[in-house]
C-alpha cells in the first residue's frame, strides 16, 4: 500500500482548522478589503468607488467622535486594569492568605459571565435611585453632603461606568499575573533583602521588571479589547444611544451602525480596516517601547 | 527519514484512509448537515416566515400561521421568531437566501424598497383584494413608497397620551378633561409634580424621556416635519421643530437636570411592574395601545384614560388629532422562489377577523379602515377608540419616508440630548442636525444615482 507523504497527512489532520481559517477568516477578510473599496449598502450589490470610503472618514465627525471616545476609554482602561490586576495578583500571592481559592474564584468569575447578563446587572448597580453603588456612596459619604451621581444619565459619568465594568472583568489578567509572580525567583528577593531594600523598592526593582513581559502581554490584549469595546455600551445605553451626550459612543458602535443600521456596509468595512491599522500600529509601538522597558530572563 | 528527524505521521495513515475519512465527512455533511428549505413529505410547499414576536405575541401569530396551514393543503408556513430581524433580513437577502415572508417595522420600508430588496406588492396583492385603500387613512401612507405598495400591515398602533385619573383628581384636575394643548400639558404637569425635600422629585407630571422611544418626532406635535418627500430634503431645522425642542429643554431648565435624571432612574423598563406610569411616578406618558397589556398584567386597578397627545396651542382640532402611525409590516423579500404563495399567506393575515384577533392579543389597534363593534368593545385597551381615531386622522403621520431615516433619527437624538443636558439651545443644535441629515440624504441620492448609471451602462 502506497504511503501518504507526511505533509499531506499533517495537512489532513489540521484541515478542519485550515478550512475554518480560510472560510471564516481569510476569505471574509479579503472580501471586506474589497467591500471597503465599494459602495455596498448590503441590500444591493457592491459598486467600485476606489478609496472614497477612506477619504470620507477624514471628514466624518462621528468617526472622529467615536475614535476620540475609544482612545480616551483605552487610555484609562488599560493602565487602570493593569494596575488593579497587578495589585490583586500581588495580594493573592501573599503568603498565608486565607480564603485564597475563594478570592481567586471571585476575581476570575466575572470573566466567565456573559457580557449581556453582566451589563444588565451593572445597569441596576449603577441605577441613580435604587443602585447598590449609590446606596453605598450615600451611606459612607452622605454626612459630607455627597451623594452618588446618576451614572448612566450624566455626561461626566457615563464613560466612567463603562470603564468600571471593564476593570471589573480584569480576572484573566490577574490570573496571568499571579502565575508570573510565582515565577519570580526567590533568590532575587533574598538578594534585595541583603541590599536593604524595603517592600516598595523590591516591588519596583524586582517584581515589576520580572513580570514586565506579562505586563506587555496584558497591555496588548487589553489594547485590542479596548479598541473593540462594543457589547457593554450597546446594552447599557440602548435607550440613549451612545450614552448621554454620546460620551460613550465608541468606534465599534459606529462601525456596527454603519454596517447594519445606516446601510453603509462598504464604509463600515473601511472603518474595520482602519481599526485594524490603528491596533497594529499601537501594538507595534508597544513592542518598540518594550525593547527598553521589558525584561526577558535568559534561558 | 532525513537528518535523523522523526516524521511521526508517515505510515500512520494511508491515502485510502485519508480519502475515506474525508469522503465520510463529506457524506455526513450532505446527509445530516444543514437543510435548506424542503418540500414536506405531504408535498406541500414550505414557506419560512420570520417575525419579531416572542412570548404571547409570538404565540398569537403562531396560531394565525396554524390556522392558515389548516385552511388549505398546498402551502405550509413555518414561523421563526428572532431578535434584530431587520439586520438579519438584510444579511439573508444579501446572501441570496431570504425567508419567504418577513415581519419588519414600518420605518424599515423606505430603505428596503429603495434598494429593491423587497418586492412591490401591487400586482401580487390585487388578486387577493389587498390594496392600500383597505387600511385606515393614516395607515395607507405606511405601506406605500414612491407610489407603489410594498407591504401589508398586520398589526398597528398610534401614539396617544395616557394619564392617571386618580392623580388628576388628587391635584384638583378634572380627570375627564385631559390636556389638549402643550400649554395645558405643561400646566397639568407642573401641578402633578411632587417634590420631597432633598430627595428631589418623587413624582413628575410628564417626562419627555419616559419611555423616550420617539424622541425624534416631537416636532410633529408642534406642526413641524422632518422631511419633504417631494424634494428629498430634510426640514429638521423647521421653526416648529425648534419650538418643540425648546419645549424639551424647558423641562430640565424648569425642574433641574439632576432632578429630571434622578426621577428617570426610578422608571425601570417598559414591560415591568416598575414601569414609571404603573408605579405612579409619572402621571402622563406618550405610548401606544400596547401599554394596556402591561397595565392589565401588573396593575389592573390603575385608573387611567387615553387622549390624543396635546399639540401646540394654535393647532388644536378635536376632529383631526395628530399622532404617529407606528405599525408592523409584512414584506416579501427579493429572491424568494414563490412570491405568489407568500402573498397568499399575507392576504390570509389581512382578513378582518384575523387582524382583529391578533390586534386584540397584542393590544394594538386595527390598521383596517373599519373595525368591528365587537373588536372595540372587547379590546383590552379602554382607549382603543382614541387610537383608532388618530389612525383615521388626516393629520396622523409616519416617520419620514427616506432610506436615511435611522441616521436622521440618531442626529435628532443628539439634539434631544443637547437641549436636555443644556449644552446647546434648540436652534443651533437643529441647524447642525439639519446639515448632517441633509448630507446623509445627499449621499444616499448620490449612491442611488451612481447605481442607476451603472445599471444603465
Amino acid at each position: 500500500m502506497k504511503k501518504v507523504p507526511a505533509e499531506v497527512v499533517g495537512l489532513a489532520w489540521i484541515s478542519p482548522w485550515l478550512v475554518g481559517f480560510l472560510a471564516f477568516m481569510l476569505v471574509p477578510a479579503g472580501m471586506s478589503m474589497y467591500y471597503s473599496l465599494t459602495d455596498f449598502p448590503l441590500l444591493e450589490s457592491p459598486l467600485w468607488i476606489g478609496a472614497d470610503n477612506y477619504a470620507r472618514l477624514l471628514t466624518d465627525p462621528d468617526f472622529h467622535l467615536s475614535l476620540r471616545n475609544t482612545v480616551v476609554y483605552a487610555g484609562v482602561v488599560i493602565p487602570l486594569s493593569i494596575t488593579v490586576a497587578v495589585i490583586l495578583a500581588a495580594l493573592l500571592n501573599t503568603r498565608g492568605l486565607r480564603w485564597k481559592r475563594f478570592f481567586e474564584a471571585a476575581i476570575f468569575i466575572p470573566t466567565l459571565m456573559p457580557l449581556v447578563a453582566a451589563s444588565m446587572i451593572w445597569m441596576w448597580l449603577f441605577n441613580g435611585q435604587y443602585g447598590l453603588i449609590n446606596a453605598l456612596i450615600s451611606r459612607m459619604l452622605s454626612p459630607l453632603g455627597i451623594t452618588g451621581p446618576n451614572w448612566l444619565f450624566e455626561t461626566r459619568t457615563a464613560m466612567a461606568a463603562v470603564v468600571i465594568i471593564a476593570v471589573w472583568g480584569v480576572g484573566q489578567a490577574v490570573i496571568l499575573f499571579v502565575a508570573a509572580l510565582r515565577e519570580v525567583p526567590e533568590q532575587l528577593y533574598e538578594a534585595a533583602d541583603i541590599d536593604g531594600m524595603g517592600p516598595v523598592r523590591k516591588f519596583f526593582h524586582v517584581t515589576l521588571p520580572m513580570i514586565s513581559p506579562m505586563i506587555l502581554f496584558n497591555t496588548i490584549t487589553l489594547l485590542i479589547g479596548a479598541f473593540q469595546v462594543f457589547v457593554v455600551p450597546f446594552i447599557i445605553f440602548q435607550k440613549d444611544k451612545g450614552g448621554p451626550g454620546r460620551t460613550a459612543y465608541f468606534y465599534t458602535s459606529y462601525l456596527y451602525d454603519n454596517a447594519f443600521v445606516y446601510g453603509q456596509f462598504g464604509y463600515a468595512c473601511a472603518m474595520a480596516w482602519v481599526q485594524l491599522l490603528i491596533i497594529l500600529s499601537l501594538t507595534g509601538l508597544l513592542f518598540l517601547v518594550s525593547r527598553r522597558l521589558v525584561f526577558y530572563r535568559a534561558g | 527519514m532525513t537528518g535523523g528527524r522523526s516524521r511521526p505521521f508517515e505510515g500512520s495513515l494511508t491515502r485510502r484512509a485519508a480519502v475515506g475519512t474525508m469522503a465520510a465527512a463529506g457524506a455526513g455533511f450532505v446527509l445530516f448537515g444543514p437543510r435548506g428549505r424542503a418540500q414536506r413529505t405531504d408535498g406541500r410547499l414550505v414557506l419560512d416566515y420570520w417575525e419579531k414576536w416572542t412570548s404571547h405575541e409570538g404565540a398569537a401569530m403562531q396560531r394565525v400561521v396554524d390556522e392558515f396551514n389548516t385552511s388549505q393543503n398546498r402551502i405550509f408556513v413555518r414561523y421563526f421568531a428572532m431578535a434584530g430581524i431587520d439586520e438579519k433580513t438584510q444579511i439573508a437577502i444579501a446572501g441570496g437566501s431570504p425567508p419567504d415572508i418577513v415581519g419588519l417595522w414600518n420605518y424599515n420600508l423606505p430603505a428596503f424598497a429603495a434598494s429593491n430588496a423587497i418586492l412591490p406588492l401591487d400586482d401580487l396583492a390585487a388578486p387577493h383584494g389587498v390594496s392600500p385603500s383597505m387600511y385606515a387613512q393614516g395607515v395607507r401612507q405606511v405601506v406605500e413608497f414612491r407610489g407603489r405598495m410594498w407591504a401589508a400591515v398586520n398589526t398597528g398602533g398610534t401614539l396617544a397620551l395616557y394619564y392617571n385619573r386618580a392623580q388628576f383628581r388628587e391635584v384638583g384636575l378634572n380627570p375627564d378633561q385631559p390636556p389638549r394643548t402643550i400649554s395645558e400639558l405643561d400646566e397639568a404637569s407642573r401641578r402633578l409634580n411632587v417634590t420631597e425635600g432633598r430627595a428631589g422629585l418623587a413624582r413628575v407630571g410628564f417626562h419627555p424621556r419616559e419611555p423616550g422611544w420617539w424622541g425624534s418626532l416631537w416636532g410633529y406635535q408642534f406642526g413641524g416635519s422632518l422631511y419633504d418627500e417631494q424634494t428629498d430634503t430634510a426640514t429638521v431645522d423647521h421653526a416648529r421643530n425648534v419650538a418643540a425642542y425648546d419645549w424639551i429643554g424647558s423641562f430640565t431648565r424648569r425642574f433641574g437636570l439632576k432632578e429630571m435624571n434622578d426621577i428617570r432612574s426610578a422608571f425601570a423598563s417598559y414591560d415591568s411592574p416598575l414601569n414609571g406610569f404603573l408605579t405612579g411616578k409619572v402621571s402622563m406618558v406618550l405610548q401606544g395601545p400596547w401599554l394596556a397589556n402591561v397595565i392589565n398584567a401588573y396593575n389592573p386597578g390603575l385608573d387611567y384614560a387615553v387622549a390624543p397627545f396635546p399639540v401646540a396651542d394654535d393647532l388644536f382640532d378635536a376632529s383631526a388629532p395628530i399622532g404617529l402611525i407606528d405599525t408592523d409590516i409584512l414584506v416579501i423579500p427579493r429572491g424568494v422562489k414563490n412570491p405568489e404563495a407568500s402573498m397568499e399567506f399575507i392576504a390570509f393575515t389581512q382578513r378582518q377577523e384575523i387582524v382583529e384577533r391578533l390586534a386584540t392579543v397584542h393590544c394594538k389597534g386595527s390598521p383596517l379602515a373599519a373595525s368591528s363593534e365587537a373588536f372595540r368593545t372587547t379590546h383590552p385597551n379602554r382607549g382603543i377608540e382614541v387610537f383608532e381615531a388618530i389612525g383615521r386622522s388626516p393629520r396622523s403621520y409616519r416617520v419620514p419616508p427616506t432610506r436615511t431615516w435611522q441616521k436622521m433619527r440618531d442626529e435628532l437624538a443628539v439634539v434631544f440630548d443637547d437641549v436636555w443636558n443644556q449644552t446647546s439651545t434648540a436652534a443651533p443644535a437643529l441647524t447642525r442636525a439639519q446639515r448632517r441629515a441633509q448630507q446623509a440624504i445627499d449621499l444616499a441620492a448620490q449612491q442611488e444615482q451612481r447605481r442607476a448609471v451603472e445599471r444603465g451602462a
